[in-house]
């Protein structure tokens, strides 16, 4: 693939990518940097991008493996005390409560009952319900068998009904 | 509301179409597109007009230098800018004018010597005054492109006139090209309009002897006069 095609291609996917890198960081500057760090990675390994295969997949999956090298590790060193010791169940990710108070819409509830669920759940899901992508895409991206994604999707969605009736 | 969006997700289609209809979708800020733009595609929009044009006129400025640098030590000198040669043609008319009109002084020792070194602003502590092959014949003060100094002329025994100028040397560089060993020393040896040209610098000064001896032979015989003058003669400026 020719390096403009590349590109053109690459920048098509931005806003999904951007999507995603949201539900991950919560954060809209923490997005905006793992985005902006895919592409850097994506560019600096495009020649290993095998032509005629999934484009946006591969994106997905180095933004996805961007997010677990770095976010997670700073997320995990934040949650260190002052003198090292992990402060219990600290969040993973900034909670959208400040948010909640504002609306009351169906859309925050399913907002809030998604950042419960852990990574490995709420990526395939948020893949394969809301990017549309092949179960053997996703499966690709995580790293597991396609078996694997089948169940974490049935299990996230499983989690999320009963997130939802929390909300009663 | 919260029972409405539980009625939606009784089965895996209702959730999954709940999650593409109601969860918000982010789009990237205006401002993240223009970073990644500029991540894939640096510098695209001024290549656009100089891109095209650069490699070219790099290209050509690079052989031009290349030529020039090539053809410069065959390009002929501007005589008015080089003090080497400037020097070199004000020694020679002297030299044309000695051979022409110089005389014998019989008191170049005593009388004339003192003199021409006392308004020259160029002393001698040491000078040759003469053998039996050479004799110096004359001194006077002279004047040669903006330089005062003081000229020696001495006959030898087959008649030929040599010249000899000593003037302040200043920032006058003598180039590496045409340096000849004679005996311990090594001065730029050359001919010019039929004359021959032997140039040194000394405690300073530049110095020049010029004559018209320019066969082989008699270029051995000039040299042989050189050794004994630049041996015995030690000019110092005054000023």
């Amino acid at each position: 693939m020719a390096d403009d095609e590349f590109r053109q291609q690459a920048l098509q996917h931005l806003d999904a990518l951007h999507n995603l890198a949201v539900y991950l960081t919560r954060n809209g500057s923490e997005a905006e940097d793992l985005v902006q760090e895919t592409y850097v990675r994506a560019m600096r390994f495009s020649h290993r991008f095998q032509p005629g295969t999934h484009l946006r997949a591969w994106l997905f999956q180095i933004l996805r493996n961007t997010f677990l090298t770095f976010y997670r590790l700073r997320e995990r060193e934040s949650a260190l005390s002052e003198d090292g010791v992990p402060e219990g169940e600290a969040p993973m990710f900034h909670d959208a409560a400040s948010r909640d108070s504002e609306s009351s819409g169906a859309h925050m509830d399913l907002d809030r009952a998604l950042t419960k669920l852990p990574e490995e759940f709420k990526t395939p899901l948020l893949l394969a319900e809301v990017e549309g992508l092949a179960l053997e895409d996703v499966a690709r991206i995580m790293d597991c068998p396609v078996g694997t994604v089948k169940s974490r999707i049935f299990r996230a969605k499983e989690r999320l009904r009963g997130y939802l009736k929390d909300y009663k | 509301m919260a029972n409405d969006v539980n009625g939606e997700h009784e089965d895996d289609g209702g959730m999954g179409r709940l999650l593409r209809e109601r969860l918000p979708r982010h789009p990237a800020p205006p401002v993240l597109r223009a970073a990644v733009v500029e991540t894939l595609m640096p510098g695209r929009p001024r290549q656009s007009w100089w891109g095209s044009w650069l490699p070219p006129a790099f290209s050509a400025v690079a052989t031009a230098m290349i030529m020039l640098l090539y053809l410069a030590p065959s390009l002929p000198s501007a005589p008015g800018t080089d003090p080497v040669q400037l020097v070199t043609r004000a020694v020679l008319a002297e030299h044309a004018r000695n051979i022409f009109w110089g005389q014998v002084r019989a008191d170049v020792v005593p009388a004339a010597l003192p003199r021409a070194m006392a308004e020259s602003g160029v002393a001698l502590s040491w000078v040759f005054t003469g053998d039996e092959e050479i004799q110096l014949i004359d001194a006077k003060p002279t004047y040669l492109e903006g330089r005062r100094g003081i000229e020696l002329t001495y006959q030898d025994v087959a008649g030929h006139t040599i010249t000899y100028v000593i003037v302040p040397g200043g920032s006058v560089t003598l180039p590496e090209r045409g340096r000849v060993q004679i005996d311990r020393w090594r001065p730029v040896v050359k001919t010019e309009n039929g004359f021959s040209l032997i140039m040194w610098r000394q405690q300073g000064l530049l110095c020049v002897m010029a004559s018209d001896l320019v066969s082989a032979e008699d270029l051995a015989r000039f040299k042989q006069y050189f050794v004994k003058v630049r041996s015995s003669t030690e000019p110092y400026a005054v000023y």
